[in-house]
């Protein structure tokens, strides 16, 4: 299939799913490429805990920190979120790569803004600079980017989601004022990290490990229900957007990077459909470069 | 110095992270744009950006004032857009969209009003479903609108937003025509007739899932928009469709539909004006005006309800 075949196809499954749809996916050997709106800049959302994943594990190679390093994690100042110690009610000790496990697997805030406080922002920033990804910056915490939104939303809460004039208003969902990037950055990264050129392989192999521990089933895995083909990856949610950042592998060695960032016009907060067509315009972006 | 072309010059930067992008974007040469952000920086005292060999980012400083910076611009566009209808006085026009659902009624108060405000305007008043609308206002064909949500808003502003409470028609001698009020979950067995899902594929997507909240699940869809289309479908194949009571797709005295409220918190259509950020002016308040004046003189739209609880689920990764 051609490139604007596919691109076609990509677009019509978005616009089934009511959301529009930007995607990048690439041949992380070959270099092959599919996609729909591959430099458009987008919100990450949780998406940008990867960055702060390759940041922690580029730090301890490089000997600035120890991945068994205990941090306390006491009940107060949590960043907000309903998984891991976002949720938890009680003080917590756990080592840095504990914690970037609950970051990686059910997206805990809490922890990726522990792990934040310990690299830095600007660590971050770095490390996503040192690997080419010029339209990536990370502008702010997990907790600074929900207290923001909470502002925005007003006294009513989740409730006022409902109000177009409440979605216009949302300072998180501007791709120039929050933590951004751009699907081909973010298949870049992914990668950097597959081919251990992010970091030396052990470290590599212990990020890999981390991304195929995520527990959500319904967005990239949704696309591939194949027990012989491995995903990996990290969502990103906000209100109206929907994103997932993954790598597929099938048994034959073919591997690729795939990034997805969704828009939907309807603010609610269940759309399954919406959640599903991240797996479905994925399989038809693998599929178009696994075409023979 | 010229600051809004420097603000411009400042923004294209911040958005595209790239000098060369930048450029590429205003339609000028990149040493000129470095210039005038160096200018403005030294007119504003403040560093916008840090820049490296391999790429340029901007500063705590040039996030803070990145907002206002916006702000200054569309308020600068707005001028621009006033100051052309002024200038061409009398020719001047109002491109305005209305989507189909709108009655005849409605649209009459409306250019009524919109008179009375703005006697001097021309108003081309086009008939466009709210997708037609949304791109309208990307290609710069259309100033003004009133269109249905949800849908996406990214870039738009908007007046208040109303809704018009749905009901259904039915045939005369269905058992349900009997009710004062119908629950959705009563209309099972019956097909739906609905807009066809391009024209606003977000607002029929919603309705579909409101029905299903309400206990109706239909076995099948039928697209009509007509209004004896409609009629026909709903008289004669087993099917119920889903409107506002204004719609008037039922005479005074019909023999053959009735059209009954819907009981519970009923399912709407939720109404808007919209025009692009930065382009409202008078003319564009004054249809605003006017447009939700009218609905809410002939065809009974009234402000939001309080929103229906919202519970979060844990894979929706944000908390409020």
């Amino acid at each position: 299939m051609t490139e604007t075949a596919t691109a076609a196809r990509l677009d019509a499954a978005f616009a089934e799913a009511g959301v529009t749809g930007w995607l990048h996916a690439v041949d992380i050997d070959s270099g092959a490429q599919a996609g729909t709106g591959a430099d458009q800049p987008v919100c990450t959302a949780s998406v940008h805990k990867v960055c702060v994943l390759v940041t922690l594990h580029e730090l301890a190679a490089a000997g600035t920190l120890d991945l068994t390093e205990q941090v306390e994690c006491p009940p107060a100042g949590r960043a907000p979120g309903p998984t891991g110690l976002a949720s938890m009610l009680d003080a917590a000790r756990l080592s840095l790569r504990d914690a970037a496990f609950l970051m990686m697997s059910v997206s805990d805030n809490t922890a990726a803004d522990l792990l934040l406080r310990r690299v830095g922002r600007n660590a971050v920033n770095r490390t996503t600079a040192r690997l080419g990804l010029t339209r990536t910056r990370m502008a702010h915490g997990f907790g600074e980017m929900l207290a923001a939104m909470r502002e925005d939303a007003g006294p009513s809460g989740a409730r006022a989601l409902a109000d177009p004039h409440v979605i216009a208003r949302l300072r998180a969902l501007d791709p120039a004022r929050t933590n951004r990037s751009t699907p081909r950055d973010m298949t870049r990264l992914l990668g950097a990290l597959w081919r251990d050129e992010a970091c030396p392989p052990e470290y590599g192999a212990a990020m890999r490990r981390i991304m195929s521990l995520q527990v959500w089933p319904h967005r990239l895995a949704s696309g591939f229900p194949f027990d012989d083909v491995h995903v990996a990856g990290k969502t990103g949610t906000l209100p109206t957007l929907r994103n997932e950042v993954g790598v597929v592998e099938y048994p034959d060695g073919g591997r690729y990077a795939v990034a997805v960032f969704t828009r939907t016009a309807n603010p609610a907060a269940t759309l399954p459909a919406a959640d599903a067509v991240i797996g479905t315009a994925a399989r038809i972006a693998v599929d178009a470069l696994r075409a023979p | 110095m010229d600051l809004v072309r420097h603000l411009e010059c400042f923004v294209a930067v911040a958005e595209e992270s790239h000098f060369g992008r930048a450029a590429a974007r205003l339609g000028m040469a990149q040493p000129p744009l470095s210039q005038r952000i160096q200018r403005l920086e030294k007119e504003l005292g403040v560093r916008l950006f840090e820049r490296t060999s391999r790429q340029v980012t901007i500063t705590e400083a040039g996030t803070l004032l990145l907002t206002e910076a916006r702000e200054l611009l569309a308020r600068a566009e707005a001028l621009r857009t006033a100051a052309r209808r002024i200038r061409d006085g009398e020719s001047g026009l109002l491109r305005a969209a209305l989507s189909p659902d709108i009655s005849g009624e409605t649209v009459a108060a409306l250019l009524a009003g919109f008179r009375r405000r703005h006697g001097h305007l021309e108003l081309e008043l086009h008939e466009l479903s709210t997708a037609q609308q949304l791109a309208g206002f990307a290609a710069h064909e259309l100033d003004v609108g009133l269109i249905h949500h949800p849908c996406d808003v990214t870039g738009l502003e908007l007046g208040p937003v109303l809704r018009r409470d749905l009901g259904v028609l039915l045939p005369r001698e269905a058992p349900q025509a009997g009710l004062d009020a119908v629950p959705l979950a009563a209309l099972t067995g019956y097909d739906l007739v609905l807009f066809p899902r391009t024209d606003a594929p977000a607002v029929y997507d919603d309705l579909l899932t409101a029905c299903a909240r309400g206990g109706y699940t239909p076995a099948a869809v039928r697209h009509g928009q007509g209004a004896s289309f409609v009629r026909g479908l709903v008289l004669s194949s087993g099917a119920v469709a889903l409107c506002p009571r204004d719609t008037r797709l039922v005479a005074p005295g019909d023999r053959d539909l009735v059209w009954r409220p819907l009981s519970g918190a009923p399912p709407a259509w939720r109404h808007s004006v919209a025009w692009p950020k930065g382009r409202g002016d008078a003319a564009v308040g004054a249809f605003t005006d006017a447009a939700t004046h009218a609905l809410r003189t002939t065809a009974d739209a009234h402000s939001e309800a309080p929103a229906r609880p919202l519970h979060l689920r844990p894979a929706s990764e944000y908390w409020l």
